[in-house]
């Protein structure tokens, strides 16, 4: 696969919003937008987010129809100082989370650190089982971008810059 | 449907998140401020984003915010379709969506609500239920010293 290279101001986006807004087309043709944890896998040119086998309509979504975006608005606990709004457009690839390769614990990785109260779940051993279904039964959205839109300082008046990857890199 | 006590708390929200499908089938998604028309069931958009001017068909709005913890969850979807409104668009809605086991409230569920917590472990718990037995086998067995190990050493 091959490596994603980005924009410096994109990858920081990337690499450092807590959350995206994560879009994905259910049967009807209605898009579904949720909040999602991103891990940015750019080695690997791929982003990933997991859903629980318990909520699982977004993986559902994204197996019967791929084209999938992922918008990084929300700069709160970034760290960032005025940074772009980016929206990626990719195509997902589902699967049951049940090896654990270097992108998935990356995204283990990520939320235990953007969010050090889940330690409390996944270090005690019996609200971690009862939390099973929520923690580590979960199916993976392996997200590779085809195209970026870059609005500068998160300005959504202005028109957006359009990367299209199969020129990048 | 309209839901009273769901448009208020989508009321508290500065902006929310407007995303629609292209023709190509591609989804895009905007930052856009709002105003809830009641009486209409509509979101009508101020200061629609260029790139979302003149867009028609299915869409949906999602409000949710987090602090720097990444608590303090809170969300909530407008289903809709996007419908000419005089020289604009606006969002006529058809349902409001939370993901947190109850209704009425955008609030995620938080050990710190041990009641909210609980209801939302029972609907997850027989979901999660629901999709092993469609799955037909159980899940394998997860290698939690392994997964803790791999977590500690990956590179921040």
């Amino acid at each position: 696969m091959a490596t994603l290279t980005l924009p410096p101001a994109v990858g920081a986006v990337l690499r450092n919003f807590y959350t995206c807004e994560f879009t994905t087309v259910n049967r009807q043709g209605q898009p579904m937008t949720w909040p999602s944890v991103p891990y940015l896998d750019a080695a690997e040119g791929h982003i990933v987010c997991a859903v629980s086998i318990a909520f699982p309509v977004k993986a559902f979504n994204a197996r019967r129809h791929p084209q999938v975006s992922l918008l990084y608005s929300d700069p709160t606990g970034s760290g960032l100082d005025h940074p772009p709004a980016v929206l990626v457009q990719g195509d997902a690839a589902v699967a049951e989370v049940l090896d654990y390769t270097p992108d998935i614990i990356g995204l283990f990785k990520t939320v235990s650190k953007r969010q050090p109260d889940s330690r409390r779940f996944t270090n005690n051993r019996v609200v971690r089982n009862l939390f099973l279904w929520y923690l580590f039964q979960r199916i993976s959205l392996t997200v590779t971008p085809r195209r970026i839109l870059v609005w500068p300082e998160g300005d959504f008046a202005a028109m957006p810059q359009v990367i299209e990857l199969a020129h990048v890199g | 449907m309209w839901d009273r006590r769901l448009a208020e708390r989508a009321r508290s929200y500065p902006t929310g998140v407007l995303s629609w499908v292209e023709p190509s089938g591609d989804p895009v998604s905007v930052r856009v401020a709002v105003e809830l028309d009641e009486p209409r069931e509509r979101v009508l958009f101020p200061a629609l984003p260029p790139i979302a001017r003149g867009r028609t068909g299915l869409a949906c709005l999602l409000f949710h915010m987090h602090d720097e913890q990444l608590e303090g969850l809170r969300q909530v979807v407008l289903k809709g379709e996007l419908v000419a409104d005089g020289a604009s668009i606006a969002l006529e809605v058809t349902g409001f969506v939370t993901a947190n086991g109850r209704a009425g409230t955008d609030e995620m569920p938080h050990a710190g609500a041990p009641l909210h917590m609980l209801a939302f472990y029972r609907l997850g718990r027989r979901k999660a239920k629901e999709y092993l037995a469609k799955r037909g086998e159980p899940w394998p067995p997860i290698p939690f010293e392994e997964i803790g190990r791999a977590v500690a050493e990956a590179p921040d």
